[in-house]
């Protein structure tokens, strides 16, 4: 009776600590954390690959709103992945990089390595030219640098990944 | 000597309790409702909370010995603790959620506290008394902050804000601002106070004839 006791105030204390250092900020983000602490958690698949067709047509804001219904939760890494990817296509331009959507993906990014087993996401996806999270916030922190190189006319024929 | 605990309610009952509050006294809902987050305890709760759990061990609501103790095996020591500290994190967050967040409504809420607390540890009660004059002062400070601070923020508070403006015109040099609160937050903080009052209950008592020693020691007067 004790053993079990001892053993149950030890899981709810983790847990509750586990909320607060996630800090979910709705019911959904809530139940998500909890059912992908016991391996129950699922996407849902019908709106990841409304994201995905989305997303492979070039329309971001809807992509990101389908791969938010596929998970409410945020607890997929390849889905934050996907929606941290949107915010880098989005933002790219051959004159210019919008901070505001890169940094939006630098969150969702870190979110995203955070969420992957050992911090590891790897996505094999033929369609996409960097299939690494660590690849794609680094093109994310470098769009958000400033340096000399920026002013290099030869940065005109950069191509978007 | 205290009456000893059934097993299953000091290894799951009490615990299960006291970190359910820990874990709700820090839930903060957003006015319109539609964002939460979740307050880790400032460090002047962590003090107030010692000085609660001394308040509690002195008025003998709170007995060590019924917890720990040579007389008690490892495993129920253990328990004994696990019960100590969810009872510790459990006041340190009731404190964060009768507290207003910010401001210096903050600080007169936190010296309202420290001064009863240090004046009720002067007073030395009773477990009854005590455990009374906690429920009055968490009520209170729930009154204030949840029912009384929201009405203020809330401009569709109708007659309730009316009546507090009314009644607090000329107790400060300018208009006293209300903290938004959702109703949910209300309702959830109502539940964590319930819920703390009701494991401070439960918590071990002490035996007839060691009660009937802390009644003469504590108020001989009364007995004569």
């Amino acid at each position: 009776m004790r053993v079990a006791g001892l053993v149950f105030a030890t899981a709810y204390a983790a847990f509750i600590a586990s909320v607060y250092a996630r800090q979910p900020r709705t019911v959904q983000q809530l139940a998500g954390g909890m059912a992908a602490s016991v391996g129950a958690y699922r996407v849902d698949p019908v709106n990841f690959q409304e994201g995905l067709r989305f997303f492979r047509a070039d329309q971001f804001i809807e992509a990101r709103a389908a791969f938010e219904r596929a998970d409410p939760a945020r607890q997929d890494a390849p889905t934050q992945f996907y929606i941290a990817y949107s915010f880098y296509r989005q933002g790219w331009g051959r004159l210019y990089r919008d901070d505001a959507l890169y940094r939006q993906g630098l969150e969702v990014v870190d979110r995203a390595i955070a969420r992957a087993p050992g911090g590891r996401l790897v996505v094999a996806d033929p369609n996409l030219q960097m299939h690494t999270a660590d690849e794609l916030r680094a093109e994310l922190q470098r769009g958000l640098t400033r340096e000399l190189s920026d002013l290099s006319p030869m940065k005109v024929f950069a191509e978007r990944k | 000597m205290t009456r000893p605990l059934p097993p299953a309610r000091e290894a799951f009952v009490l615990p299960a309790l006291f970190l359910t509050v820990a874990g709700a006294g820090g839930l903060r809902v957003s006015p319109d409702g539609g964002a939460m987050s979740f307050v880790p305890p400032p460090l002047i709760t962590l003090v107030l909370a010692v000085l609660l759990l001394g308040v509690m061990a002195r008025a003998g609501l709170l007995l060590p010995s019924g917890l720990l103790g040579d007389h008690r095996t490892g495993l129920e020591n253990a328990s004994g603790v696990v019960v100590l500290l969810s009872l510790f994190a459990a006041s340190a967050q009731l404190f964060t959620c009768l507290t207003p967040d910010a401001g210096v409504l903050r600080l007169i809420f936190n010296l309202f506290f420290l001064f009863l607390l240090w004046n009720t540890l002067a007073a030395q009660p009773d477990r009854t008394r005590l455990l009374r004059s906690l429920l009055v002062v968490f009520g209170w400070a729930y009154v204030v902050r949840y029912v009384a601070l929201a009405a203020l923020a809330d401009p569709q508070a109708g007659w309730t804000r009316r009546l507090l403006t009314v009644l607090l015109e000329g107790a400060s040099s300018g208009p006293i601002a209300g903290e938004a609160t959702a109703p949910l937050a209300g309702y959830v903080a109502f539940a964590t106070l319930a819920l703390y009052m009701t494991g401070l209950g439960l918590l071990p008592r002490p035996a007839p004839s060691a009660a009937a020693a802390l009644v003469t020691t504590r108020a001989p007067d009364v007995l004569e």
